[in-house]
């Protein structure tokens, strides 16, 4: 009695490890995928048929319906089968899936997310033919990553400019106007303040460019440049000072909380705000009576840009394609995907269908805007630049040496790719941090002409040792033979570095 | 046993007992089957370390159950290979990729990465594009047709294909070739099926044939595109480097990139064993030697304060409603223990709400009544203040549960017998209940410590680390604790995923909490003592 209780107990608990087991295996990423509606019942006219192939999609919850449904009809009219499943983090669960070969065919991402994939060998090249000119040329210009496309986008959203137009009946369209009748409007106390921020850089972006603040500069081709680094620039600090003074004005509210400042301008507490499309429902619900302009002074917004990825390890990468150029790059499901959930359509046939006034206008405020950086670099950028405006409104720096910092510990950060440096033993006389340090932004070579890197510091007299690293790191150096070069000042001076790539030989010019 | 003695009793109890192991064998078995069927799918997929486990707990589960002499591992069987899979297994792991660049940029095998590379194609400068039709043949022959950007148009045979010409002119009547559409491209070929566009993309060999002329080859190259390409790079398995055929230049591996001697990288790289990089970058990070000073301390600090605060406030309430003449205790203690039933997400994102310095009820109540608005989330004491009260209020609960049991453990005696030699009550409690509770509580204590040293979830969902340090190079904040500093160093932000960097860093946190917990274990022997003594 007793043992068979023990078998019926062991074979249960065996079961149940194996049962673990089973979905750690299927799903190697986190938790077991989802799936809201797979196409089970099969509309075709010749059901017994064996279906030609599966196409696996996972989307978000607002994308998975309307994929689901051409997947129906993708399913009729050419007998192959779409799995739609809805996963939350996509990003993350399809990095560990597709290498393990069990990642869906196409994905659904932001476009900043994209170039992380690319250099993981995760996205495939796509092919869009002749439609590639239907969609907005910021949106395929935001897919594209060194000349090649690796999506294609649905829609495209930015920032816009808020106003209240129960407090501000003709909207403003320079920061002094703004300042005017925000100054106006506080004494006579309609509202607490003229305007809030939703966030320290997103949100507060447009503002900066207004004052011609970037991020990153763009080269001839109109590609971001991560070596050009605008965070300390002129503008950027031009922007802080302004924001200083009107906090001590009373005219800006010094709160930087998305939630606090979406509930100030619903309330009507604040005259002005900057936010984006997916604010609009909110707002109409609440009943407050708003309008969307473009940016005072010419400020641009960053574009967002959602689109569809293709793996690279799919086994059907033509099929996914053709599922996207035929079937969902078409009015009628890109419209659809803008009923399930209001963004500005990437698609110019369903754009141009489009008469939502508020949604016409947010496009308007970012006519000319650029991508977000789709660069890995961007990463180390946020929580600096966001920092630098809560030191200044806290004042705990001033705006020039906020922005300063952040400049600095984001070149640090990025260790830029492509950068030439000599790390050695005289760093800390030339203002880095320490010796022998690969990342110092003081030492890095700038590449000329000729293809060389060269450099010149003030180097006190002395004996010093140095070697050639790139890319900030140690992964790539480069000695005299296996030794560190030695070179020796005479006298205080400027001392010459320059390298050859090509040789991969340092030569010191000493005075 | 002779046979000759056998009762009928006993001759059933054998049957039984003979029955019963062939039923325990025909399970085992059974149960080897399925964990072998799993082992070979793993392999199959290429997770060779899980499958080691797998063979281990098939081999654990065998003799625990088929060896009679290990019968006494039998209870133990199961649970040592959950132990196996969950838990040593993920350690191991997790070692492993401490010493891996595993992360964004490097998530595949090498061989994944080799063959992504080989596969790179580029267009001669003579060479052509093309737009394409494809016919197939019932056994699996494919004839391409083309149209280049000057409109002409022929019709390409496979490489492999046995015949003396690789191309067919496009001549409606000749070789079989039908009507031709508007584009030009037969709407039919004798024997050929013509593939529209979405059953040539169902078919999966057709981006892997090569067409026409050996010499230049012609792929298709996506659903509108058909070109000469040949492969970029050439792959020399015995160097291990590539060379780009248009350049010349030769790709090294350098920790699982392949890297050209003037820096240039090939994507993608590939997940590869770079030794102690790990550690030494965690170790050497510019962030590293700023803030980290501060967090650390600010971390000892925060768990040091929320485990005093949390168990004196407990153990207040448990020493109030200890109090035999206390009305209405029941109803009271029910009503205390909320905060612990309501989900501590929950909870903190109230408080985050509370303590909103423009909206938040608790400053507007500070404004009316005193005037005064702190700024919880910007200032940095008062936000690792506010961290505190948080914790405090949900931690209280717990000690006051605790707390109320272990003080009905004292033996009254003890407290007799101090009225009689005259203590007063402030030398009760510090001579008789305070040592005689942390006997008891002091275990606890250092678990709540722990779990408070590494609270990510409080840091995080309340301020996510804020106020940011000036001085810091890195996203480093007030009352960021080590856990929630090095997951912003780690994964915040959008710096992608790097899991080689964070197991490292997990590793070396590891360690600092091992040393910690046996530090403070010694001296709960300590207390014991005292206990004894007592």
């Amino acid at each position: 009695m007793k043992k068979s209780v023990m078998l019926v107990a062991i074979f249960l608990i065996a079961s149940m490890v194996l049962g673990a087991c089973a979905t750690a295996t299927e799903a190697p990423a986190t938790e077991a995928p989802v799936v809201t509606e797979a196409p089970t019942e099969a509309p075709t006219e010749v059901p017994t048929e064996a279906s030609a192939g599966t196409l696996r999609i996972w989307a978000d919850e607002q994308r998975a319906p309307v994929l689901t449904e051409l997947g129906a009809q993708f399913k009729a009219e050419y007998n192959v089968d779409v799995v739609v499943e809805n996963i939350s983090g996509i990003r993350d669960q399809f990095t560990v899936a597709a290498p393990a070969g069990e990642g869906p065919d196409i994905i659904v991402i932001a476009h900043d997310q994209m170039p992380a994939l690319v250099a993981s060998g995760l996205a495939a090249e796509i092919d869009l033919g002749a439609k590639q000119a239907d969609f907005l040329e910021s949106s395929i210009k935001a897919f594209t990553y060194a000349g090649k496309l690796y999506g294609m986008p649905y829609a495209q959203e930015n920032l816009g400019f808020f106003y209240n137009t129960e407090l501000v009946p003709t909207p403003p369209t320079t920061w002094q106007e703004v300042y005017d009748i925000s100054k106006q409007l506080i004494a006579d106390g309609k509202v607490e303040y003229g305007i809030v921020l939703g966030g320290t850089s997103y949100d507060a972006y447009p503002w900066m460019t207004s004052q011609g603040g970037y991020i990153f500069g763009v080269d001839a081709n109109g590609d971001y440049n991560p070596a050009d680094i605008g965070v300390g620039g002129e503008g950027m600090i031009r922007f802080g000072e302004m924001a200083l003074q009107w906090v001590k004005d009373g005219v800006l509210s010094n709160n930087t909380d998305n939630t606090t400042a979406k509930s100030m301008f619903k309330d009507g507490n604040v005259a002005f705000f900057m936010n984006g499309p997916w604010e609009i429902k909110n707002l109409r619900e609440a009943g407050t009576p708003f309008a969307i302009t473009k940016f005072p002074d010419g400020g641009t917004p960053f574009l967002g840009v959602q689109g569809f990825v293709v793996n690279a390890f799919s086994e059907n990468i033509l099929l996914a394609q053709s599922f996207l150029t035929e079937f969902v790059a078409t009015e009628d499901a890109m419209l659809k995907f803008y009923e399930a959930d209001p963004r500005g359509p990437a698609y110019k046939p369903a754009l141009e269908k489009v008469d939502d006034a508020d949604l016409i206008a947010i496009a308007a405020a970012g006519e000319g805007a650029l991508p977000m950086p789709a660069i890995p670099e961007m990463g180390a950028v946020w929580s600096d630049w966001g920092n630098a405006l809560t030191f200044i409104f806290n004042e705990e720096k001033t705006p020039e040496q906020a922005y300063t910092d952040a400049a600095n510990n984001i070149r640090i950060a990025i260790a830029s790719k492509g950068m030439v440096n000599v790390p050695g033993s005289f760093q800390s006389l030339v203002g880095c941090a320490s010796d022998w340090m690969p990342y110092c932004a003081q030492t890095a070579l700038v590449k000329g002409d000729d293809g060389k890197y060269t450099g010149t510091f003030l180097i006190p007299a002395g004996d010093y040792e140095c070697k050639v690293a790139l890319d900030g790191g140690w992964a790539v150096s480069y000695g005299d033979g296996d030794a560190n070069y030695k070179f020796t000042v005479a006298a205080d001076g400027n001392v010459t570095f320059i390298f050859d790539p090509e040789t991969t030989t340092l030569e010191i010019i000493v005075p | 046993m002779g046979e000759t003695t056998i009762t009928k009793t006993q001759f059933a109890k054998q049957t039984i007992s003979g029955l019963s192991s062939i039923i325990t064998t025909a399970i085992v078995l059974l149960v080897d089957a399925l964990l072998g069927y799993f082992t070979y799918r793993l392999i199959t997929l290429g997770y060779i370390p899980l499958a080691v486990v797998f063979i281990l707990i098939i081999a654990i589960i065998s003799f625990a159950f088929l060896v009679p002499k290990a019968h006494m591992f039998r209870w133990m069987a199961v649970g040592l290979a959950a132990w196996l899979l969950f838990s040593i297994f993920p350690i191991l792991y997790t070692i492993y990729n401490a010493f891996t660049n595993y992360g964004d940029g490097h998530l595949i095998t090498q061989t994944q990465a080799i063959a992504q590379i080989e596969a790179q194609t580029y267009l001669p400068e003579t060479g052509k594009a093309y737009q394409w039709v494809a016919y197939r043949s019932p056994e699996n022959t494919y004839l391409l047709w083309l149209k280049d950007a000057e409109g002409n148009t022929s019709i390409v045979r496979m490489v492999d294909a046995q015949a003396e010409d690789y191309t067919l002119e496009v001549v409606p009547g000749q070789n079989g070739i039908g009507e031709l559409d508007e584009e030009g491209a037969p709407k039919t070929i004798e024997d050929y099926t013509r593939l529209n566009r979405i059953s040539a993309a169902t078919d999966k060999n057709l981006t892997n044939i090569k067409f026409g002329d050996p010499e230049k080859t012609i792929q298709i190259r996506s659903p509108s595109e058909a070109a000469e390409l040949l492969p970029l790079f050439v792959y020399d398995p015995e160097a291990n480097t590539f060379t780009n055929q248009q350049t010349g230049v030769v790709y090294s591996d350098i920790e699982g990139t392949y890297t050209a001697k003037n820096g240039e990288k090939l994507i993608p790289g590939y997940s590869a064993v770079v030794g102690t990089k790990n550690f030494v970058q965690f170790i050497s990070a510019p962030g590293l030697r700023g803030p980290l000073a501060t967090i650390v301390v600010w971390n000892f600090i925060f768990a040091f304060m929320s485990l005093f605060l949390t168990f004196s406030v407990g153990l207040l309430i448990s020493i109030i409603y200890g109090d035999p003449k206390f009305k209405g205790k029941k109803l009271l203690r029910s009503l205390l223990l909320i905060p612990y039933t309501i989900p501590s997400l929950i909870t903190i994102l109230i408080w985050r709400g509370m303590l909103n310095p423009d909206l938040g009820v608790v400053n507007r109540v500070l404004e009316s009544v005193f005037g005064l608005s702190p700024d919880w989330f910007n200032v940095p004491w008062l936000a690792r203040s506010a961290i505190l009260i948080v914790n405090t209020w949900l931690g209280y609960p717990y000690w006051m549960l605790v707390t109320s049991g272990a003080l009905q453990s004292i033996p009254s005696d003890i407290y007799e017998a101090a009225e009689v030699d005259g203590a007063t009550g402030w030398q009760r409690f510090w001579n008789i209940t305070l040592p005689l509770l942390l006997v008891s509580v002091g275990p606890l204590m250092i678990a709540s410590f722990i779990f408070n040293f590494n609270n990510f979830n409080l840091i995080y969902a309340f301020i996510n680390g804020g106020p940011p340090i000036p001085t810091a190079t890195t996203q480093a904040g007030y009352t960021d604790i080590i856990i929630s500093y090095v997951y912003n160093l780690a994964f915040a932000s959008g710096r992608g995923v790097q899991y080689g960097y964070a197991s490292a860093i997990s590793l070396v946190l590891f360690v600092l909490i091992a040393v910690m917990s046996l530090a403070q274990f010694r001296f709960t022997n300590m207390w014991e003592e005292v206990g004894e003594n007592v």
